[in-house]
């Protein structure tokens, strides 16, 4: 489920929500707003760290430029000649991975991060959006700075002398990365309950950021995401789904334009990918594990779930001593229930899914066509989800004129969302250790 | 081609006491080794190698050779008879066997109906090899083939030449011919019915049955030495000898292997009072494809241990190719009006272990490749023909098995027969997310291409499709024209069905051939290959159509033209 979880929306409690530290960033002066020739008139607010980090030895190719955007929730084949027709043609002009798969949980904060990373949940201490958090007793996004543990390849950059940026249309992740980036868009105006703004805003921003030309931007465009999550014909005829493919494309086709037009997309690299695909259910389809948690003596009172859309992630609370007996228990009634595809002990399977212990103590898929509504039958009645593999397939291409990507190029491996990261380092001549990066360099 | 004995100072004696690699010490000339072998047939009275050579089931790193040899002039397929016979073979990297990289002996006789059959190992992946057989002072023809490339290869493309229903009755085997001309397949892929069980007058060519050339025996193959005879006979097909000696083969059984419309403890075509118990009688089938075929069965090439043919071969990242064996574990076809059989989760298609192993097959882990292909003996398209006169219906279903009279939507022998089954395979592909996945298919003698919709009532609408199926044409067997007489009702047909299913998206009920698929990370096309009269042995072959499907897409769009590289002779 890509929504705000309760726990973040609740101005009350001690957890900060994504703008209002922005806001605390402005007010304190650690970041400021971009003014005069890098801002455009009416524009973004775009602010800029108010300290750059101090440069180190400068590259020696600093005209390079990459701009990795993601599809939010794009389907492989939804990309099409038709339908699509900008994207299509950065894909056939570029090099395409067309086995590409988006990594478990199939969720859009871990799959930025690990684009970000290129490393597994285990070693972001990012599995999902949202996480059952055992010191704050409360199910929340995982949409704080500090949420992830290791290096992005942002600050990376940033330590090289190279500049960034991120223009993410929703709130969590403009939470999550923070004030990694040399430049941040605050995204606005966002829509309500969708907790992100609409793709004509973003890519305004995007472009507006161009203006400040860091070396790296990372664009999350929101809205096939999110209007897929709405659209109750995603089952049939995809009535939002399409709107919001044909208008994406379109805004990643003024992108590419203005990158021509400035003389900028000679020497870039443009990837673009989505963090999961999409699947739809009816209103009935919900899978609801909580009651039967309940129903079971020992797991009474002792189980909490964060719900994921098509994934749950269940939490042991009870002692310590009993939680061998609970998982087996745990597991065993999530297998028994209709509609869920697996369930596992992200501990027991460690090596398979790599998930690290944030993912709790159980982790179910449900099927294609099904979702999980948890902890009640209308906490999650959106028809589009992801999370689960039916999710995975995603579209994966490279392109731009820095004469990194052979024109054409398709390709069988299995790339991941976990290879953007290495990618960049590479297009940037980063030099990395070996167990840097999980993900592989697609140049 | 034929390499001499004698020319090379091979003899048979020469090679067994010489086994293992090596250079070859001489090299001869392909009129030399013709010259040599034709006087040593003379000497003996007779060709030992009279059935041709074959390989099959390439590995990185293996292959399987085929051969049998006729050591005296009476012991002839399915006889019985013969002493046992010392074959040597060679493996060589050029045709002229200067390089040669593995050889070996293998002694046969009457008990394997003297038939050769060596997974010679130690090669090297993606490498043209040429191989032959001596015996007897008589040298095999050569026969090249390939090894697959290493798992983890990034191959630009593979080529396979695709083919099913062969009856030997109704016409000669000239897509077989196309598929010998071709120098651009990696591999041949059979999808089931190599051979027909019946005897003469029955199923051949034309609404009258006529046999162009007559089956032996001259009766319906029941005992081992009917299957043996029949095998041997089809051996002898000139064609057959030339596309089994051009390139590797994979196969796979469908029922007339056996005998029409098997199941795990029956068939239509078996009557157990007077042609035995079943299971004998398919032990005895498995028994003769396992001694004449190029393949791997449970496994290995040995014959003692076991009949599976299920399996899989991978093709580097491009493509892992999973071959099906849809008779010897399915439950027997429902009665075509029998809504709730047809939809009985107890009744099976694959049989449990065969459906965990494809849809283990069947994943999205890392390292799988990325083209999941089924070798499936019978088509797994939903078809539904409402609207339909009964007339047409009839006529459909004497070339297919499609129908029943009364329209009902399904053919019991394939996997609408087997609703649950074909709902747990597309339900898996959609919950795992698998892409790129594609149903070769035979058994239906007709061209077929479609996507393969969750739902068929309302695919019109979702257009949501788990892969494509295509399906290549007979060899010879009787299509709807062939059975009506009348080709000029056909393309009401086609048009009604394809009104009726908008996933099919291309049928062709009236030619026989053979299809070239290649496939590429970007996509798979599927060129459909038909000949003209199959009474003809020199009858014309013609491209017919091409189909894509591109990568991610789940859909099939029309191409414009074959793929490159396709004989201007055939365009």
């Amino acid at each position: 489920m890509c929504g705000t979880t309760r726990a973040c929306a609740d101005p009350a409690h001690r957890h900060v929500r994504p703008f209002e530290r922005g806001a605390q960033a402005l007010r304190t002066g650690r970041r400021t707003l971009l003014t005069g020739a890098t801002a455009a008139a009416g524009a973004a607010a775009i602010s800029v760290a108010a300290s750059r980090p101090a440069s180190a030895v400068v590259p020696t190719d600093t005209r390079r430029r990459a701009y990795v955007l993601v599809i939010d929730g794009c389907r492989p084949d939804e990309i099409t000649r038709t339908l699509t027709p900008h994207l299509w043609a950065l894909r056939q002009g570029g090099a395409w991975w067309p086995n590409a798969r988006s990594m478990p949980v199939m969720e859009t904060i871990p799959n930025h991060v690990m684009m970000m990373t290129g490393v597994r949940p285990d070693r972001t201490g990012v599995p999902s959006n949202a996480v059952y958090d055992r010191a704050l007793g409360e199910v929340r996004d995982l949409d704080q700075e500090s949420d992830i543990r290791v290096p992005t390849v942002i600050e990376r950059l940033n330590a090289q002398g190279f500049t960034t940026g991120t223009v993410l249309s929703k709130e969590y992740l403009y939470g999550v990365f923070g004030e990694r980036a040399t430049y941040r868009w605050e995204p606005t105006p966002t829509l309500p309950v969708t907790g992100h703004a609409p793709d004509v805003f973003t890519m305004q921003a995007a472009l507006d950021m161009l203006e400040a030309d860091p070396h790296l931007m990372f664009v999350n465009l929101g809205d096939i995401d999110r209007f897929g999550h709405a659209d109750v014909t995603g089952g049939t005829v995809k009535a939002l789904r399409t709107t919001a493919l044909v208008d994406t494309d379109h805004q990643v086709g003024r992108f590419v334009q203005a990158l021509k037009d400035a003389g900028t997309w000679e020497r870039s690299l443009v990837m673009v990918l989505a963090d999961h695909s999409m699947d739809w259910s009816d209103g009935s389809d919900y899978i609801t594990l909580s009651p039967l948690q309940e129903a079971d003596d020992l797991l009474a009172g002792q189980v909490a779930i964060a719900d994921n859309g098509g994934a749950d992630l269940l939490y042991w609370t009870g002692p310590d001593a009993q939680r061998d007996e609970a998982v087996d228990r745990m597991l065993a009634i999530a297998r028994s229930a209709d509609g869920v595809l697996r369930a596992f002990s992200p501990a027991r399977e460690r090596a398979r899914y790599r998930l690290g212990d944030e993912a709790g103590d159980v982790v179910a898929f449900c099927r294609a066509g099904r979702r999980f509504s948890d902890p009640d039958p209308w906490s999650n009645p959106i028809p589009g989800n992801h999370g689960h593999p039916a999710t995975r397939p995603i579209p994966f291409f490279l392109s731009g004129g820095a004469g990194v990507v052979p024109s054409g190029q398709v390709s069988s491996a299995q790339a991941s969302t976990m290879d953007v990261a290495p990618t960049v380092a590479t297009f940037f001549g980063l030099r990395h250790g070996s167990r840097v990066y999980e993900g592989r360099a697609r140049i | 081609m034929l390499s001499g004995a004698a020319a090379t100072g091979l003899t048979a004696s020469a090679l067994t006491a010489s086994t293992g690699t090596g250079p070859a010490t001489a090299a001869t000339s392909t009129h030399q080794t013709q010259d040599a072998d034709e006087a040593a047939a003379r000497r003996a009275g007779h060709r030992v190698f009279r059935h041709g050579v074959a390989s099959g089931d390439p590995l990185p790193d293996a292959v399987v050779l085929w051969t049998r040899v006729t050591p005296t002039r009476e012991a002839s397929p399915g006889s019985g008879i013969g002493p046992r016979t010392t074959v040597g073979w060679q493996v060589a990297a050029d045709r002229a066997f200067t390089r040669v990289v593995r050889r070996g002996r293998f002694t046969t006789g009457r008990g394997r109906d003297h038939t050769v059959k060596i997974d010679v190992t130690g090669l090297a992946p993606a490498t043209t090899y040429y191989y032959r057989f001596t015996a007897l002072g008589q040298t095999s023809r050569t026969g090249r083939t390939r090894t697959a490339p290493s798992h983890d290869a990034a191959l630009a493309s593979l080529r396979v030449g695709m083919v099913s229903c062969a009856n030997w009755q109704a016409g000669y085997f000239a897509a077989y011919r196309g598929l010998a001309d071709r120098d651009d397949l990696d591999l041949v892929l059979h999808l089931g019915d190599y051979l027909y069980e019946y005897g003469p007058g029955e199923y051949g060519y034309g609404p009258d049955d006529v046999d162009i050339r007559s089956h032996e025996p001259a009766h319906e193959m029941v005992g081992l030495a009917d299957y043996r005879r029949r095998h041997g006979q089809y051996k002898t097909d000139r064609d057959l000898q030339r596309a089994h000696a051009r390139h590797p083969w994979v196969v796979t059984w469908d029922d007339h292997e056996t005998t029409n419309d098997a199941y795990d403890d029956g068939a239509e075509n078996h009557q157990p009072d007077t042609e035995g118990d079943w299971p004998t009688r398919r032990a005895r089938a498995h028994r003769a494809y396992d001694e004449w075929m190029p393949v791997r069965m449970a496994g290995t090439a040995d014959l003692r241990d076991g009949s599976r043919l299920f399996r899989r071969l991978r093709f580097g990242t491009l493509a892992q190719l999973n071959m099906l064996d849809l008779r010897t574990y399915r439950s027997q076809q429902p009665g075509l009006t029998d809504g709730a059989a047809i939809d009985d989760p107890d009744r099976t298609i694959t049989g449990a272990q065969q459906m965990a192993w494809l849809k283990d097959s069947l994943t999205n882990d890392a390292g799988t490749p990325q083209w999941k292909v089924v070798g499936n003996p019978v088509m797994i398209a939903p078809v539904t023909f409402a609207g339909l006169p009964s007339r047409v219906t009839r006529a459909v279903d004497d070339v297919t098995g499609l129908l029943p009279d009364d329209g009902q939507p399904y053919n019991v022998d394939q996997w609408d027969g087997y609703t649950a089954d074909r709902r747990e395979v597309f339900a898996h592909l959609q919950d795992e997310g698998v892409t790129d996945v594609l149903f070769l298919t035979g058994d239906i003698h007709s061209g077929w291409a479609c996507e393969l919709p969750v739902e068929a009532g309302d695919y019109a609408v979702t257009r949501e499709s788990v892969g494509v199926e295509l399906v290549c044409a007979s060899v010879t067997s009787g299509n709807l024209k062939d059975i009506t007489g009348a080709p000029e009702a056909t393309p009401a047909v086609e048009a009604a069905i394809l009104a009726n299913n908008p996933h099919v998206k291309h049928l062709d009920f009236d030619n026989h051939g053979f299809c070239v698929l290649e496939l590429t990370p970007e996509r798979a096309q599927c060129d459909w290959f038909v000949i003209g009269d199959r009474a003809e042995v020199d009858t014309p072959i013609t491209w017919s159509v091409s189909w894509t499907t591109e990568a991610s897409s789940n859909r099939v769009t029309r191409a414009a033209a074959p793929l490159a590289g396709t004989p201007e002779e055939v365009r």
